[in-house]
């Protein structure tokens, strides 16, 4: 852009320069063909003149001996030469006897807009022409001489210049000089020949020096350029002088104008630039504002995956209780929710799906999830926590008339009984335990929340008996589209889950969700899909007789406080809490430190316990997916052995053996399996 | 898990209490390394408020009573319950440790 300039300006003034140049050739040439003309102008006239002095002087030569007719000559020749103002002959000393000087002489007498002639005889002693010097020259030459401009007091009272004849007579002794005047006032329309620019000055001088038209009086030294051209015939020498400025003045406004333009077109460019900079920093910064949304969306997502349910396996209070849930957004933050936690022995769980995609929707999943626990907290009835709810989510502030389709279940973890609101949402699958068929969990027909505030819930009632799953899921999954913009559907959904068998609810979730993406296969996802399945395997009953506990744990020893509460929770005999804490926690630290090196794995820990007549065993069984290790085959300490001699490790597996009553060791189907066993005779 | 360790008189005395489990164990060691500097002085280990105690808080025990003698100190554990005597015995620490 700046060289762009650069050169624009330049090229201004390389036009400027050459511009001043011909400028100045072109008021020379002006100048000097004025000045031609000028010359040309006076040589006419001069010739005029002359050719009149010449013919005055011939006839005179013819006419010496009648002198009256000299008179009539003269007239004549002043009256029909337009520039000649007067004309006389100067005679030799005493030509006509008995008179010393004869000089008829005729002039123009102007006075208003009449011109008269009048003639006399001037010679005499006032006028001694004898001594003049155009009557000496004139007299010896032979051409017509012109003379210096000056003054004549006697004849026409001007400034004049005359051209001298000498007039011959028939011998061709010359007798008389025959003279012309020409008046310089009327020089004057020549000169205006000479006005080559509207403040050019002119000037006339003669071949001495003498000024005929005088420039004005002003100093011509700087800034101005003279021109002159030479008249021959005259011996004049015309000049033009011009100001610079005059000259130029065309160049001054043509450079102001270009100069102006040229302004002008480096403004414009300038605000191109700036425009486009502006244009520039304005696509940068919309591009930095899309990264920015799309890392604050990506952020948004994790917070709100962070809202959801993570932690499993199941509580450790209770598990008996298996559930699983996922949420697969369509956009990076998405309206589906689920949500589940235990409070005073009972179950709280919900599913919803906000109407709408994106942030807006993420918004008020947020809101519902936090007014679901809020609820809860204090609420157990499902049809009063989610009419409290909806008329939140229906008051003031939902402009957007955005609505939530929510299930909302509470289950008794003593009783199994699971009292529940469905809130417009797709009704929950109820999977019996063995393989007998699935079946939708009946569901009165509810507004969904945020419709209208005020709205009576009515709940409902079933029983969840041990080993039955229920199977909950949003409209993303029923509409789960393909290429070809088939559905899903609930056929496919009964499918699935009828083929389900002894599957888990993470596995039956997992496997759903596989069926989903093999169905869908490039389609995108076009709404969010949310799957949640819980379980409640064998029931607390207080008698404990054949009872399986079981604890999923990641391969970190901090989880060792939560071994040490699932023990708790089995509820051992209080003499065998101690050994069977650190043999447990011995054989699960073993597999945790050494089963996947530099990985992570999970480790699980089972207890069942029998109740025989003779008194209770408890089979504890710890396996791992890890590298093949078998801790039994680890030496014992010598425990006789000095505190100096005794190596720090072993100690742990050796505690393990001496504690529990049977410690056996299998690797079957890739996983390490270590059994302790533990019998209490009553 | 804490332990705070006090002079008294001219003993050095480092009051256990919780559960000295594996990841205790873990947490603790840089006090114990700490301990082990003074393995030279008279160091009491005050189990009153100790719960539990795993191998991995044994093998802190043990490090600390090689050091002891190393260095020619001495190291008393003091005021062990009933389950944490029960582990002692089962691994044979009863006989290494002075217990008090």
């Amino acid at each position: 852009m700046i060289v762009a300039a650069i050169v624009l300006e330049g090229t201004a003034c390389v036009q400027y320069f050459s511009s001043r140049a011909a400028l100045q050739q072109e008021a020379e040439r002006r100048a000097m063909s004025e000045l031609r003309r000028a010359e040309l102008e006076v040589n006419v006239v001069a010739a005029e003149v002359e050719m009149s002095v010449k013919s005055m002087a011939l006839m005179a030569g013819k006419n010496l001996h009648a002198p009256q007719r000299l008179y009539d000559i003269l007239q004549i020749m002043v009256l029909h030469t337009p520039n000649m103002t007067g004309a006389g002959f100067t005679f030799d000393p005493y030509y006509y006897k008995p008179q010393k000087w004869f000089e008829p002489y005729c002039c123009e007498v102007v006075s208003g807009d009449k011109s008269d002639i009048r003639c006399g005889q001037i010679g005499g002693e006032d006028h001694d022409y004898f001594q003049a010097e155009w009557y000496r020259h004139g007299r010896e030459n032979d051409s017509c001489l012109w003379s210096e401009p000056y003054y004549d007091n006697a004849g026409a009272k001007a400034m004049l210049v005359s051209c001298t004849y000498p007039v011959k007579d028939d011998k061709g002794n010359t007798v008389a000089v025959a003279g012309a005047d020409v008046s310089l006032i009327r020089l004057k329309y020549i000169a205006d020949y000479l006005q080559v620019y509207p403040e050019s000055y002119y000037s006339i001088e003669s071949a001495d020096g003498t000024v005929i038209v005088p420039l004005p009086d002003m100093n011509f030294k700087r800034g101005y350029q003279r021109y002159e051209e030479y008249i021959e015939r005259t011996g004049w020498k015309l000049a033009v002088v011009i100001p610079d400025r005059v000259v130029y003045a065309e160049l001054r406004k043509t450079g102001l104008i270009v100069s102006v333009m040229m302004f002008i077109g480096l403004a414009v460019l300038v605000l191109l630039v700036y425009g486009t900079g502006r244009n520039l920093i304005k696509l940068v910064n919309l591009r930095n504002q899309q990264e920015r949304i799309e890392s604050e969306l990506s952020i948004a997502r994790k917070i709100q995956m962070a809202l959801l349910p993570t932690r499993f396996p199941p509580f450790p209070d209770y598990p008996e209780l298996h559930a699983y849930g996922e949420v697969l957004p369509a956009k990076e933050v998405g309206g589906d929710l689920f949500d589940f936690y235990l409070l005073n022995n009972k179950l709280y769980f919900c599913i919803g799906d906000v109407s709408g995609k994106g942030v807006p929707a993420s918004l008020v999943m947020a809101v519902t999830r936090s007014l679901f626990r809020s609820f809860t907290s204090y609420l157990d009835n499902p049809a009063q926590i989610v009419a409290q709810m909806n008329n939140t989510l229906a008051g003031e502030g939902n402009e957007q008339n955005m609505f939530v389709t929510l299930f909302l279940g509470v289950l008794d973890m003593s009783t199994g009984s699971l009292r529940y609101c469905n809130a417009g949402h797709d009704k929950p699958i109820c999977l019996p335990s063995g393989n007998a068929p699935c079946t939708p969990l009946d569901c009165k027909a509810n507004l969904p929340l945020g419709v209208i505030a005020g709205f009576v819930y009515a709940e409902q009632e079933t029983k969840l008996a041990p080993g039955d799953t229920l199977f909950l899921y949003t409209d993303g999954l029923t509409e789960a589209e393909n290429s070809a913009h088939e559905q899903f559907g609930m056929e496919r959904i009964d499918a699935q889950l009828a083929a389900r068998g002894e599957a888990s609810p993470r596995e039956l979730i997992e496997q759903m969700q596989a069926a989903v993406k093999a169905f869908a296969g490039e389609a995108e996802q076009s709404d969010d899909l949310t799957l949640f399945a819980l379980r409640v395997n064998g029931e607390r009953v207080v008698d404990k007789s054949n009872t399986h506990y079981s604890l999923v744990m990641r391969n970190d020893i901090q989880q060792i406080p939560t071994l040490a509460e699932w023990i708790e929770m089995i509820g051992l005999p209080p003499e065998l809490n101690m050994p069977i804490n650190l043999a447990l926690e011995e054989a699960v630290s073993n597999v945790m430190l050494y089963a996947y090196p530099g990985t992570s794995g999970q480790v699980l820990v089972e207890c069942d316990l029998k109740n025989e007549k003779g008194g209770r065993t408890f089979i504890f069984t710890i396996s791992d997916k890890g590298i093949p290790f078998d801790p039994t085959q680890q030496e014992e300490p010598d425990v006789t052995q000095s505190a100096e001699d005794r190596p720090i490790g072993g100690l742990g597996i050796f505690l393990v053996k001496q504690i529990m009553d049977e410690v056996s060791y299998e690797r079957k189907d890739e996983k390490n399996i270590l059994t302790l066993v533990k019998s209490l005779t009553r | 898990m804490t332990i705070r360790i006090e002079n008294e008189g001219n003993q050095v005395v480092a009051h256990l209490a919780g559960r000295l489990d594996t990841p205790a164990a873990t947490a603790v060691t840089p006090n114990f390394a700490a301990l082990a500097e003074q393995a030279d002085k008279h160091i009491v280990l005050d189990c009153s408020e100790l719960e539990y105690i795993s191998s991995s808080g044994l093998r802190l025990f043990l490090t600390l009573r090689k050091e002891s003698t190393a260095k020619g100190g001495k190291l008393q554990v003091r005021a062990i319950n009933a389950d944490i005597r029960q582990v002692f015995m089962m691994t044979g620490f009863i006989s290494l440790f002075e217990i008090i």
